[in-house]
Order: C-alpha cells, then sequence, then structure tokens
C-alpha cells in the first residue's frame, strides 16, 4: 500500500538561485525502510521536510509538484497534522527536547494536540517502553548522554503514533557505540512495530543491512532507487558523495579475482561476506 | 553573584517542604516578605530569619541556603552603605548612631527577603514553577518561555564557553588594553555566539512546529498540580500567623521590644 | 615535543576528566586520540595551548611549562581546530576572517598579506576572498576554519572531530590536507572515534577510557585488540571485523585494504 508520494516535485528556497530539488518522483509502500543517501547539502534534508509539510509551510520558495502523505496533499494541511502521519527527528537532539524532564518531553506534541490526559498518559508509557527508556522518565535532559537524548527525540515523535519516521541524519552527533545502539532500535521499530523509516544518514555500513530500499540524490536529484545490493553491486556510488562499507568493497574485488561465476551474491554486513566465504570453502 | 544563583537553584530532594504544592510555598514565602515589610524592629526580623532557617533545615537545605545569604553579603552591605549615605545627605542629619541603626535595619529586612526567596528556589523545580504557572492562569506562552530559559541556559553557557576557547586559541586577548579596546575584543564572542542563537532559534522553532505547538488553544497537561490535605494544612498555618502579624502592627498595642 | 607527565585534570563540578596521564609525542608525528564521547580527549587536546591547565602534574610543550605560559603565546606553536570551528567565524569577509590570528599574533603587515594569500590558496579558498564567511557551505566551512589554524603554520596541529557531518569525498579530502600539512613537518594530533577514517589514516593511535591511556600504539596493534576496543565502547573497522572471523582460513585479525583482503581470500579459497 503507498502510504508516501511525490509527483514531479521540484522546489526552489526563497532566496535561492538553485533549485534544491528537481523531479522528484517516488512512491513509498508500507513497512519500508528506506535510506536516503548523497553529499552533504545534495537535498536529502530538503526532501525530508517535504514529507511532513516543513515544506512549503515553514520554509518559504517555490514548490511545483505535489507530495501526498498518507493520502493528505501537503499543500493543503499543516505540520501539525502531517506530524501525526510523518514525525520527524532532527539531527541536533538538544534542540529537539523542550522540558525539564524526559516525561514532560515526550508529553509535550500530545499535550499541544489537546488530547486527554489518560491517553496522553497510556501513550507516553507506551512511547518510552518501545524506546527502552522507561527509566529514563524523570531525568532531566541535562543528565542524559546524546545517545539518550536521541533516543527521547524519537519517542517524543513516537507518542503521535506516525506511520512514518523521518530520520534526518540523528546519528551524527554519536559515537559509533551509541550510534550502533541508536540503529539498532530504530530497526527494531520498522521490525516489530512496522513503522515506515526514510533516514538520511552517513554512517552506511551500519545502516544497509536493514534496509529495503536505497535512494541515493545528487543536486536535488534522485540519481539511483533500489534494492541496496543491486545498486552498490552495479554503480560506484563514492562520486556521489557516498562511501560503499569496506566488506561490499571486499565482495566487489572478490568477484574479480573469483570470476564472474562465483555467484557470491553482494552482502552488505561482515556476517553475510562470512558466511558466504565459509559456505565457498566447505563446498 | 555565581554563589546567589547557585542559591537560586533547585536541588532533588524528597522532604516535606519540596513536597508541598509550590503555590503553597510561593504564598509563604511571600507572606514572610510582607511580615519583614512591615517591621523594621530587629526582633522580629530575627524571628522571621530563624523561622527561615528553621524551614531550610526540615527541607536539608541548610548549608546552601546558608551560603546564598552569605554570598549575597556584598549586595546587603551595598543597601546598607547607599542607605547610610542617603540618609546623611538629608537636611539636617549627621553621622550618629541612630542613622548607623536604621540603615543596618533596612540591609537586615534585605536578609530576610533573600532568605525567603531562597528558600522557595531551592525547594522547588522549575517545572513545578512552571505547572504554578499555568494553574495560576498565565498564558501558556509564557510557560513555556520561562521553561526554555531555564531549559537552554546551560547549554549556551556550554556554547559561550566553547566559543571562548576557540577565539582564544586564534591568540584572542580578552584581558589586554585599555577598556574601549577590551569592549573590541568582545566582538569575536559576541558575533560568532549571536549566529549560533538565530541558528539555534531556527532549529528550534522547526522543531517544535513538528511538535505541534499551538496546534489547539486549549492546551491538555500530562501533569497538574492538585492541592492536597498537608498543602492547605500548611496554607491555613501560615495565613493564620500572618493574620496575626497584621493584627499585632496595626490593631493592638503591644510595644515590639 | 610534547609530554604529559602525570596529568590529572579535574573540572570545577568535580568532574574527573583526566587521571593519569602520562605521554610524548615527538615532533613529525601524527597521532589519533580515540575513545567514546566523554573519554577525555577534548580535555587533553586543551591542554595542548593552555586552555586548561592541569589540576596536577604537568604539560610541557617543547620544553615550555603550559602553567608558566598564556594560551595566546602557545597558541603560536599549538594550533586547535574545534568540532565546531564554524561557530567562530565573525568577520565581515573571509580574508579578514584569515587574517584575525595572525594580527593577534603581531605578524608584519606584509607577512600577514602572504599567509592570508597562501591560506586560501592551500585550501582553495581563493574565488571566495572577499564572501562573507556565513555563505560558504558546511564542507568549505570545515576547510576555511584549518585554512585559519594554518595560516599561522604553528609546528603541531590539533584537529578535534574532524569528520563529525562529514560526507565521504569530504572525509577524504581531510585525509589528504592533513598527510600534506605532516609532509611539510608539522605534527598532527587528531581526536576522534571514526574508526574507518583512521584507519585510512593509519596513524599512532592513543585510545583513551574514562580519563585514562589505555593503550598506545600503532594502528596496526590497537584496532585489530577487538576486546579492548569493545571495552573502550568502540566499534572495531570493518575489515578486522572481517578478518577476524575469517578464522577458519587461517586469518587473523588485521588492518588492511580491502582489495589486499580480496586477494588473500581467493588465495586461500583456492
Amino acid at each position: 500500500m503507498t502510504i508516501l508520494e511525490t509527483s514531479n516535485l521540484w522546489f526552489k528556497y526563497s532566496g535561492g538561485s538553485e533549485w534544491a530539488l528537481r523531479e522528484v518522483n517516488l512512491e513509498v509502500s508500507e513497512g519500508e525502510f528506506i535510506i536516503l543517501a548523497g553529499r552533504s547539502g545534495c537535498g536529502k534534508s530538503t526532501l525530508l521536510r517535504c514529507f511532513n509539510g516543513l515544506i512549503p509551510h515553514f520554509y518559504d520558495g517555490e514548490m511545483i509538484g505535489y507530495v501526498k502523505v498518507c493520502g493528505l496533499d501537503t499543500r493543503e494541511h499543516p505540520p501539525y497534522v502531517l506530524s501525526q502521519y510523518a514525525g520527524m527527528v532532527f539531527q541536533n537532539p538538544d534542540n529537539q527536547l523542550f522540558a525539564l524532564t524526559v516525561e514532560a518531553d515526550v508529553a509535550f506534541a500530545l499535550e499541544n494536540l489537546s488530547i486527554p490526559r489518560d491517553e496522553i498518559r497510556e501513550r507516553v508509557d507506551w512511547a518510552l517502553k518501545i524506546m527502552g527508556i522507561e527509566e529514563l522518565r524523570d531525568k532531566s535532559p541535562l543528565e542524559l548522554s546524546g545517545g539518550q537524548k536521541q533516543k527521547v527525540a524519537i519517542a517524543s515523535i513516537l507518542a503521535l503514533r506516525p506511520k512514518i519516521l523521518l530520520l534526518d541524519e540523528p546519528t551524527s552527533s554519536l559515537d559509533p557505540y551509541s550510534a550502533k545502539q541508536l540503529i539498532d532500535t530504530i530497526v527494531e521499530l520498522n521490525q516489530k512495530y512496522r513503522i515506515t523509516i526514510l533516514i538520511a544518514e552517513h554512517r552506511l555500513d551500519m545502516l544497509l543491512p536493514y534496509a529495503s530500499r536505497l535512494i541515493i540524490i545528487d543536486n536535488g536529484r534522485i540519481v539511483l532507487d533500489g534494492n541496496p545490493r543491486e545498486i552498490l553491486e552495479k554503480n560506484d556510488v563514492v562520486s556521489y558523495g557516498v562511501s560503499t562499507p569496506r566488506v561490499v568493497k571486499v565482495a566487489t574485488q572478490l568477484k574479480k579475482v573469483l570470476g564472474d561465476s562465483s555467484n557470491l551474491g553482494t552482502p552488505l554486513s561482515v556476517e553475510e561476506l562470512v558466511e558466504i566465504v565459509r559456505r565457498r570453502r566447505y563446498q | 553573584m555565581s554563589t546567589i544563583l547557585r542559591g537560586l537553584q533547585f536541588y532533588p530532594g524528597k522532604t516535606i517542604i519540596h513536597k508541598l504544592d509550590p503555590r503553597v510555598k510561593l504564598v509563604i514565602s511571600l507572606l514572610l516578605m510582607a511580615t519583614a515589610m512591615m517591621y523594621i524592629e530587629v526582633t522580629i526580623i530575627t524571628i522571621i530569619v530563624v523561622t527561615e532557617a528553621v524551614l531550610a533545615i526540615i527541607a536539608k537545605v541548610f548549608s546552601r541556603w546558608a551560603r546564598t545569604v552569605y554570598g549575597a553579603a556584598p549586595l546587603i552591605i551595598f543597601v546598607f552603605i547607599a542607605n547610610f549615605l542617603f540618609k546623611l545627605s538629608m537636611p539636617g542629619q549627621s553621622i550618629n548612631l541612630q542613622s548607623i541603626y536604621e540603615a543596618l535595619q533596612l540591609a537586615y529586612r534585605l536578609v530576610a527577603f533573600l532568605a525567603s526567596f531562597s528558600i522557595f528556589f531551592l525547594t522547588t523545580t522549575p517545572e513545578e514553577l512552571g505547572m504554578a504557572l499555568t494553574k495560576m492562569k498565565v498564558p501558556y506562552m509564557y510557560t513555556f518561555a520561562f521553561i526554555s530559559a531555564i531549559r537552554f541556559t546551560p547549554i549556551l553557557a556550554e556554547e559561550l564557553q566553547s566559543i571562548v576557547d576557540a577565539q582564544k586559541s586564534r591568540g584572542l586577548e580578552l584581558e589586554k588594553g585599555n577598556i574601549i579596546s577590551r569592549l573590541r575584543r568582545y566582538i569575536p564572542i559576541l558575533v560568532p555566539l549571536m549566529v549560533n542563537v538565530l541558528r539555534r532559534s531556527y532549529e528550534l522553532a522547526e522543531a517544535i512546529e513538528v511538535k505541534c505547538f499551538g496546534a489547539k488553544k486549549n492546551r491538555t497537561y500530562l501533569r497538574e498540580l492538585k492541592m492536597k490535605l498537608k498543602d492547605w494544612t500548611a496554607l491555613s498555618i501560615s495565613v493564620t500567623l500572618f493574620i496575626l502579624a497584621v493584627y499585632i502592627r496595626y490593631f493592638s498595642k503591644i510595644v515590639i521590644p | 615535543m610534547i609530554v604529559f607527565e602525570n596529568v590529572e585534570y579535574v573540572y570545577p563540578n568535580g568532574f574527573k576528566a583526566l587521571n593519569g596521564i602520562n605521554l610524548e609525542i615527538e615532533s613529525g608525528e601524527i597521532i589519533a586520540l580515540m575513545g567514546e564521547n566523554g573519554a577525555g580527549k577534548t580535555t587533553l587536546l586543551k591542554h595542548l595551548n593552555g586552555l586548561l591547565k592541569p589540576t596536577s602534574g604537568r604539560v610541557l610543550i617543547d620544553g615550555v611549562d603550559t602553567r608558566n605560559s598564556t594560551v595566546a603565546s602557545l597558541s603560536r606553536k599549538v594550533g586547535i581546530v574545534f568540532q565546531n570551528a564554524e561557530d567562530m567565524f565573525f568577520s565581515p569577509t573571509i580574508s579578514e576572517e584569515l587574517a584575525f590570528a595572525l594580527n593577534n599574533f603581531n605578524f608584519p603587515e606584509e607577512v600577514v598579506k602572504k599567509r592570508v594569500e597562501w591560506a586560501l590558496k592551500f585550501m582553495e579558498l581563493e574565488e571566495y576572498r572577499d564572501k562573507s564567511p556565513f555563505l560558504l557551505s558546511g564542507g568549505e566551512k570545515k576547510r576555511l576554519a584549518l585554512a585559519i589554524i594554518l595560516a599561522w603554520s604553528p609546528d603541531i596541529i590539533a584537529l578535534d572531530e574532524p569528520t563529525v557531518g562529514q560526507d565521504i569525498l569530504q572525509k577524504e579530502k581531510m585525509i589528504q590536507i592533513i598527510k600534506q600539512a605532516n609532509q611539510q613537518g608539522k605534527t598532527i594530533i587528531i581526536s576522534s572515534h571514526d574508526v574507518e577514517f583512521i584507519a585510512d589514516l593509519n596513524p599512532r593511535i592513543i585510545l583513551m577510557s574514562r580519563g585514562r591511556i589505555v593503550k598506545d600504539g600503532s594502528a596496526e596493534e590497537v584496532l585489530t585488540d577487538i576486546q579492548l576496543l569493545h571495552e573502550c565502547r568502540l566499534i572495531p573497522p570493518q575489515i578486522v571485523s572481517l578478518t577476524s572471523r575469517l578464522d577458519f582460513l587461517g586469518f587473523k585479525p588485521k588492518l588492511a585494504r580491502p582489495e589486499e583482503v580480496a586477494v588473500e581470500i581467493a588465495r586461500r579459497l583456492r
């Protein structure tokens, strides 16, 4: 089922001289896990902001084409309505937490929507639980590590019960270990709770094994869109500012050495490559 | 100055004072101050300060409370000197024990004031304060602004420190030169700080939009203050005592030593 | 040469960020300080130019005890590029931004001019010289931040998390610049938790955890110690994870280029 679609979408920020998005056509089905990749400034963030109505409602500019989120045309609905369908988490966790306790932060959006207290309580409990941060409930944001803050930021959006979660480089300020933990949680949201994920990230090595789809954007245009294995098998994505994980490089080279008939497939993680090599070894 | 600020900073605790409704605490603080306003006599002010000290002991914040009052010493001395000089400047006044004594009384009253404020802030979370504001029908915009100020002040302080560090590492010496050139030296600190604040507020605006801020006119609240029995009790005791104080001052003939 | 002798640093709030640091760095080395956020990397960097002075122990920069010197005079020797270095811009033009430190250090006017020109050229920012630094793109801002430090040619260049938020092309550029500066004789000290980036750079690594140095050795030595990396909450480079799991082919954990590993796997499979 299509949950998100754009049709011939163009966008130019007011005051900007170039189009930030060019002719974007996209259809997303429910339950997908999509990575948006590309060099800094390629348009990934801009595209994400089209999915929850920040564009065109918050950012001024020229927009051509349309975006529909769960059937709602983003031009006709304000961000606070669209955010209940497509919730957005930003890069810097500090700038997304407004309250003085974790619980209050997770309740914040619901309070703004005038949701009855009992339901707020229920949703807050749920969001804290699925993010695995119940024990942080009464903590102040100042006491949290970067990774914990980002989990709170995600919980505060999940409380809105969106079908789609938009994440704009959520791990960029985290160290690798915290990043891995956050990504694991995001994967669980997708696999266990069927939340559709669209994530802009540079850390492809951690994400690729879980992604159903990779979209590479260059200069505002979608240049590659498809299964991550196929894309990485056939294309050199470095020129788009996307780093190919080392295992993919090893596998590509291995195929060259062993010949095309080797039938290695395209492993996206260390485990997959080890498995392939093991099978060949003991064939 | 920082000592005073620290005296106004909340420290988590579980004493009866901490658990009192912030509105009741605010009323008690204000009543204590009002009492101090009515009386100038050293005996009464002493009673007030001692009461405050007892409250601070019950709340287990005595040493912090004492430090706040101590930290305010320069301010208190300043008030004393200013009062004294003011009195001197009046026609027909000369330096005598009476004028020193009066100036001292005023300064002492200030101690009672600050001490009362300090207990309130030491035992009330900013969040409770926010909830109290909401209950007192203060528009949410103001409560939100208040909470944001508390939330982001430490972050901005950190930001300021990193800017100072970066510019010092570029050879900026803030302590050098006369006052004019010193002010100019602050430009490399102030401009980046302003740019930073602007950028941050933009990002905050975006995040707040996504969190449906202002979506509905009537906001709901997950947590709300409710007056409990102990709150009513504390309130009625303090109001009774205050009425007594008013009575003694204005309607009785009791002479205060 | 940089010497840390039993350095301890306690922040005013009582947090002990450095605990018994002993360290010697020769001039011309490339050093990576690694460890999770909060391990003490940035605190250590701030000791290099005296922004922080040790609570106990001492730091010597070319024999000068940092406690007996000012940040300004130490900074001539040690240039630090902070993580959000672009937050320090304040001048109307990029040329003026570059000249700021040079003027603070009292370089003669014609030298300032020459150095600014050199830095603009070295970092490929010439066409922007009269533009406002705020109009640069993210990657260009990072380059300007580095150019600012390189302009006064400090002997030691310290970079705090230079790759955060950078894409692969920007990282490759960064490696190139670091190597170039090192070839000109600069000592380079990088704090980072980006293992793949550091693996590419292949420097001497000082691994930190909770204010202590837990290992000091070559990239090969440190990055193949998987157990220790986990204890320090770092994730080993993919090549190391891979080779460590190919033990059934006789592999030992090692750092190598992907192509080499592929050839090696193929050879052992045959």
